[in-house]
């Protein structure tokens, strides 16, 4: 069964908030520019799935908006929108002058013929932080496919199974329920893990660990939830580790709400390892972040690190994981995505918060 | 996004006849070391002279003229041992800021001018960033145009994207997450499927897969089967002549309008559409 919602192809909140903002900073137009790897900018405010390697919006300080695609077939996904809409086999001779940019930096040097406009980017990731009613939509939506991609990938482990057959059932199953896109890394076996990738040729062997983050993208917004499945009965080690993992996200969960800096809800994930005597494993040797923002892209800023001085605001999505290499069983993963509320957060992911378990 | 196996499918004498053409370039030119931008979209080329793909953020790889590649690398240290099981980098050192650490690289290497592949095409904050050196552009003609292996590879990939759509066109609509799984499972790198409906209920399927670092794209349609004829033979109609909707898949992008030596053709007919992957010379692969 699809999830698909209903969505405006347009956001038109938006376009007031660029609206705004180009009167702010009195810029005559802004272009948002997207390409294969960051969709997100284009689709804050065009929010269609284009498929060509390229497509820009074009905004004017009097609201008219130009869409500019690179596949043919990406005009059908815009019949209807109050923009006038372009394909075009010659992106760089087509792609109009702006005041600014948002996704200036990934831009193609050959697109940037003129002088260097000002980016916008840093202003649009901003805007782009507090979700709006619809957007919460589209991120539930989102969260709730996570639930059952996870759930799936669980019953779909087995002893013998490669790694990449298994990311080949998930994304299947994700993709056979809505999900336009899903950002994915697995690993498996014990204290030999030491972070996730790309599935291998590896099998699934009695005893290990089998992690993943599952990030699927429902109407372009990514909800992402992570687990940790044992393929047999898991050893006391493992039991031990993921009790660390689960008290540290708790942590993070009793403290997130507005007005609460990211910095402290990445300490309040660190100090509980700290507490187990295991605090050298929460640094960049054995890990990346302690959580991120979610929504157009899977991986949005502010990242939840100890180091950024970012203050958390009412309708923001983020997800606490504390996410790394313990010597105890190895690397393990545990996170949901929650929503900011007025008065402190609720978890859009509803699978059970518990070390899976996969009988053999 | 690249979820699919990516694996070490070319022995080593292939990656190092890639190297020497750089090397050749790079010599040609008077340059002591190529650059090669590589990202989780635009991976290809990095690929071709490395086999390295990244899953997820942007890297730089070095090519010294008289040395092994060097990768410049946006993921975390921990994922090294299985970068170099699945490449013939040896030399990766870890690069949150690309050019900060590409600048270190060229102070200890006594570099004061570099090579770009395709510099046009690099991203403007990469390419800003290279103010301190003489930054010369090395088009990409003559270092990735396709192989014989290559060529293997993507004849690999498109009958595999042929089969299995064929298999499953029918049903489609309803099916695209068992298509993508088929797709997975004969470990495809990544997948891009399209539908296109007539008002009639008949449609067109489009299906981009990457399979070994390359793309491969087909297009198959339902409906009566005298439109399905004419479609046919329109399309190598239009592969004679050289007329038809085209996109490289032989260049820096994964595919983009415009033609190359491998490219994907596609037709319409009545709002039905055919398209397929294609070598010029060879016709489709």
């Amino acid at each position: 069964m699809s999830q698909r919602l209903s969505v405006s192809q347009i956001n038109e909140h938006r376009r007031g908030q660029l609206l705004d903002l180009m009167a702010d900073r009195h810029w005559d137009s802004i272009l948002l520019y997207g390409q294969g790897w960051r969709k997100d900018y284009f689709r804050s405010l065009v929010n269609v799935n284009y498929s060509g390697p390229y497509a820009a919006a074009h905004l004017t300080r009097s609201g008219e908006l130009t869409v500019l695609v690179t596949d043919p077939w990406d005009c059908d996904l815009l019949e209807g929108a109050d923009a006038a809409v372009n394909y075009t086999a010659d992106f760089c001779s087509a792609l109009p002058r702006a005041s600014a940019i948002a996704g200036l930096e990934l831009m193609e040097n050959r697109f940037l013929n003129c002088a260097i406009p000002p980016s916008a980017t840093a202003d649009l990731e901003e805007l782009r932080r507090v979700k709006t009613p619809e957007e919460i939509e589209c991120l539930r939506a989102a969260a709730a496919l996570a639930d059952r991609g996870y759930q799936y990938f669980a019953d779909s482990i087995k002893v013998g199974m490669h790694e990449f057959e298994l990311v080949a059932e998930v994304e299947g199953f994700l993709k056979s329920n809505g999900a336009e896109d899903n950002f994915m890394l697995i690993a498996s076996g014990g204290t030999e893990v030491v972070g996730m990738k790309p599935p291998t040729e590896r099998e699934l062997k009695r005893g290990d660990s089998v992690i993943t983050e599952l990030t699927p993208c429902v109407n372009g917004y990514y909800a992402q939830i992570c687990r940790t499945a044992v393929l047999g009965e898991p050893s006391k080690a493992q039991l031990d580790s993921f009790a660390i993992f689960k008290e540290a996200q708790q942590a993070a969960r009793d403290l997130i709400k507005p007005g609460v800096r990211a910095s402290d809800v990445a300490r309040a994930q660190n100090d509980v390892f700290r507490k187990y005597g295991y605090g050298d494993y929460t640094g960049a040797k054995y890990t990346r972040v302690r959580g991120h923002c979610l929504g157009l892209f899977p991986d949005e800023t502010p990242h939840i690190l100890e180091d950024v001085d970012y203050v958390l605001k009412e309708n923001m999505v983020v997800i606490a994981h504390p996410n790394t290499y313990l010597p105890l069983a190895g690397y393990m993963v545990f996170g949901d995505s929650a929503l900011v509320t007025a008065s402190g957060n609720e978890l859009l992911n509803k699978a059970e918060r518990k070390l899976f378990v996969k009988e053999i | 996004m690249k979820r699919g196996l990516i694996a070490r499918m070319l022995p080593d004498e292939v990656f190092d006849a890639r190297l020497e053409r750089v090397r050749l370039a790079l010599a040609e030119r008077d340059l002591p070391a190529l650059l090669v931008y590589t990202d989780v979209w635009r991976s290809n080329q990095g690929r071709f002279v490395t086999n390295f793909m990244p899953y997820w953020n942007r890297s730089l790889i070095v090519i010294p003229r008289e040395d092994k590649p060097v990768l410049l690398c946006g993921l975390s240290p921990r994922v090294y041992p299985w970068i170099k099981s699945v490449t013939i980098l040896e030399d990766i050192r870890p690069a949150s800021k690309l050019v900060a650490t590409l600048e270190q690289l060229c102070v200890e290497r006594g570099w004061s001018k570099l090579g770009v592949l395709d510099l046009p095409k690099l991203p403007m904050e990469i390419h800003s960033g290279l103010g301190k050196f003489e930054i010369v552009d090395v088009p990409s003609n003559g270092i990735t145009d396709p192989d014989e292996e290559e060529f293997s590879t993507r004849r690999v990939a498109i009958s595999q994207a042929r089969i299995i759509l064929e298999h499953w066109l029918g049903r489609v609509p309803e099916n695209i997450g068992e298509l993508e799984r088929e797709y997975r499972r004969g470990a495809a790198e990544d997948v891009v499927i399209r539908v296109k409906r007539r008002e009639d209920g008949a449609y067109s399927v489009r299906v981009a897969l990457e399979l070994g670092g390359h793309w491969v794209k087909v297009t198959r349609a339902t409906g009566p089967a005298e439109e399905l004829a004419a479609l046919r033979e329109k399309f190598h109609e239009m592969l004679a002549t050289g007329a038809g909707y085209r996109e490289n898949l032989a260049g820096p992008q994964p595919y983009e309008p415009g033609t190359g030596r491998i490219f994907f053709l596609q037709v319409e007919h009545n709002g039905l559409y055919r398209g397929d992957t294609c070598a010029s010379g060879e016709h489709p692969l």
